[in-house]
């Protein structure tokens, strides 16, 4: 792991572990409701101060705390054209399949930049392990890192093979 | 399956097995190939009389840069008129065929390179200009030459398929194939951009006798003025021009250079194509590697299953 | 007639359905006062902020790091013109990069055991995270008019000497800065720090 990674990995870890802080709260705006506040965003008191970690301009997490939920979207390191088609690529596939992720918000927030995103609320939390959850996180975002910039070394070594096999035979 | 066959491997086998000495029948087949050529394969007259016809859409083109020669040359004795529909047609006779084994199989070859060999016509125009060219060139020095012999020949556009085409361009001191080829989607474009980097690099890193490989987004200089080429400026067309030396231009590897160099378009998509398969199907691995994580944050429900003191098993109920 | 016609025109454009109606009602939980969550704060100027960089640069002259620290700590700008806000926190920014890594952690600690320690490294904690939201471009969520880089070089006694190069690259170096207090933080004050980073409407 590279040397400023573990620090950024570490300040998230922390952080959510953090804010993963969740109880039931029904809706003070329709009775019978109960939706995560933070995206309902109807009661502004029980919305927390969002918590950002950056490692650079590239790369970085947004923590959105409230009461009975947390959204945490995080922006993957794109360097250039192929790393951000590839990024585009894999979180489209995967918010495809957020229906199984549970955790998985189908669209990344609004705010400009970030490439995906999750929701947690508390009957996630209720149900599943705080601490695995925030593994799950972590190990997306080490593992996510790791699979873009292997796809894009197949991808090069790839065409290289194709060109040097096809160019060949006018030798 | 790295490279791309030349022939059309099921007329191969279905003229291997014809030609084998197996008892007639009667056959109508259509077999698509590349670049929305059809072929017919049937037998109309007699089951001893097998009928291959072509359908390809820029045969207009073709027949304008010499492909009825290039045809009558590699058919000859088996031209037939063409049938309804199609471009071009040849007939053999099965109760005709030649004796040896060696000499049937050079046949069969020589039918399912018949895509090949109605492409091939403007490349060996331009081998012959090429040849007519040096020699005029050869008579002068570079800056006294005439116009005429140091700006080559006309550009020879071969329409095969609806939006992209093929130009060749013949010169004293080379030959310039230009492919101009869509990229339907950003993902295609990306792809094809690192593919084409490759090409471009290999001639440098590994392969110094390769044809030079450039790459652009607008139309090349050579095409300057010819019908049906158009900037669109949006960056879907890529111009591939590859650039033939003298060493590539030899009557004796004529044959092979044309074949090869036919094959490039397909080739390329073919592999971005193969491509972003094999990355969806990493992405799809990897998304399970993903769900396996986030299962494990459920606490376990498992322990169902006890044993009662007999060591009979029985499952608890929830 | 004319009354159908009218309402028919009005209703004609769905720009009634976007209203938020319960923005609408007096009493609705979306009018929320938030002022009431926490005490009222008396404003901070420019020139209060400004003359107390000073005093801060004046005792990291003299190599009194955590005297510096302690100063801007214990008086963030809570209330203020946005300016003010940014100023502090370029304040802050500049003594944490003048302080070497291997004094953070006894320097928390000292900070933590005095009085009023705790409340020093809450705002500590708010300072990073602001840091880091800020100098990683935001997107939008600061305002554009203040751009705010993180200019290692300026202060000249950084001890993270800003690279000439890329600016992506200095700013991961000031990222990596904070990033490592933010972990020294947690180590000394524990999660509650974080928590009450989220909780305190006193926003710096």
């Amino acid at each position: 792991m590279s040397q400023s990674l573990r620090p950024y990995l570490q300040a998230v870890r922390s952080s959510l572990t953090a804010a993963l802080c969740l109880s039931n709260f029904a809706s003070q705006t329709a009775e019978r409701h109960n939706v995560p506040e933070v995206e309902a965003r109807t009661s502004p008191e029980v919305l927390l101060t969002p918590l950002t970690i950056a490692r650079n301009e590239n790369e970085r997490v947004l923590i959105e705390p409230s009461i009975n939920s947390i959204r945490i979207s995080i922006k993957i390191k794109q360097a250039d054209e192929i790393e951000h088609i590839l990024v585009h690529k894999f979180t489209r596939f995967l918010t495809q399949r957020a229906e199984s992720f549970f955790i998985l918000r189908r669209k990344p927030i609004k705010v400009v930049g970030y490439d995906i995103s999750f929701l947690i609320t508390n009957f996630h939390t209720e149900e599943m392990l705080k601490h695995k959850l925030v593994d799950f996180i972590i190990q997306f975002m080490e593992e996510v890192d790791k699979e873009i910039s292997e796809m894009k070394l197949f991808l090069n070594a790839r065409a290289r093979f194709v060109a040097e096999s096809f160019l060949t035979p006018f030798d | 399956m790295l490279l791309l066959d030349y022939q059309n491997v099921l007329i191969q086998a279905v003229l291997t097995e014809r030609f084998s000495g197996a008892p007639p029948v009667s056959i109508d087949q259509t077999v698509s190939d590349f670049d929305g050529v059809i072929f017919h394969i049937s037998t109309p007259e007699s089951k001893s009389k097998i009928m291959v016809s072509l359908q390809i859409r820029c045969y207009k083109d073709l027949v304008r840069y010499g492909a009825e020669q290039v045809l009558n040359r590699e058919y000859g004795p088996y031209v037939v008129a063409p049938e309804i529909g199609y471009d071009f047609s040849v007939v053999v006779d099965l109760d005709n065929l030649p004796a040896e084994k060696e000499a049937r199989d050079e046949l069969v070859n020589k039918i399912s390179l018949l895509k090949r060999n109605a492409m091939a016509a403007p490349f060996e125009q331009a081998y012959q200009e090429h040849y007519r060219l040096r020699e005029e060139a050869a008579k002068f020095t570079s800056e006294e030459a005439p116009q005429g012999v140091r700006e080559g020949g006309t550009v020879k556009a071969i329409q095969y398929r609806e939006e992209e085409a093929i130009y060749v361009k013949a010169s004293h001191d080379r030959v310039t194939v230009i492919f101009s080829t869509i990229f339907r989607e950003e993902t295609d474009r990306v792809y094809g951009k690192v593919f084409i980097q490759e090409f471009v690099d290999a001639r440098r890193r590994a392969i110094q006798n390769a044809p030079q490989v450039l790459f652009r987004n607008d139309p090349p200089l050579e095409l300057q003025g010819v019908p049906g080429v158009n900037n669109t400026g949006t960056g879907e067309v890529g111009y591939v021009t590859f650039v033939l030396f003298p060493r590539h231009l030899t009557p004796q590897r004529m044959p092979d250079v044309i074949s090869h160099i036919q094959t490039f378009r397909d080739y390329f998509h073919y592999h971005i194509k193969a491509s972003k398969a094999y990355i969806h199907s990493r992405m799809r691995r990897r998304t399970a590697d993903f769900l396996q994580v986030l299962r494990r944050a459920r606490p376990d429900s498992e322990e169902k299953e006890r044993k009662t003191a007999s060591g009979r098993t029985f499952k608890q109920g929830v | 007639m004319s009354i159908i016609q009218q309402h028919t025109q009005a209703t004609l454009s769905d720009a009634w359905r976007t209203i938020n109606i319960d923005a609408l009602q007096e009493d609705s939980s979306v009018n929320f006062d938030t002022s009431t969550l926490h005490p009222a704060l008396p404003e901070t100027s420019e020139a209060e902020v400004r003359q107390l960089t000073n005093q801060v640069r004046q005792l990291l002259r003299g190599g009194d790091a955590e005297g510096a620290l302690r100063g801007c700590l214990e008086s963030p700008v809570y209330r203020g013109r946005d300016e003010a806000k940014e100023a502090h926190l370029q304040t802050v920014i500049e003594v944490l990069q003048s302080i070497k890594a291997s004094d953070m952690t006894p320097m928390l600690q000292r900070i933590y055991a005095s009085p009023g320690g705790t409340e020093c490294l809450d705002v500590l904690m708010k300072y990073l995270y602001k840091g880091m939201a800020v100098t990683s471009g935001g997107a939008g969520k600061s305002n554009p008019q203040t751009p705010t880089r993180m200019t290692p070089q300026q202060t000249g006694f950084s001890q993270m000497s800003g690279r000439p190069g890329g600016s992506s690259e200095s700013t991961g170096g000031a990222m990596s800065v904070l990033l490592s207090w933010h972990e020294k933080v947690v180590d000394v004050a524990g999660l509650g720090c974080i928590g009450r980073c989220m909780t305190d409407w006193r926003k710096v």
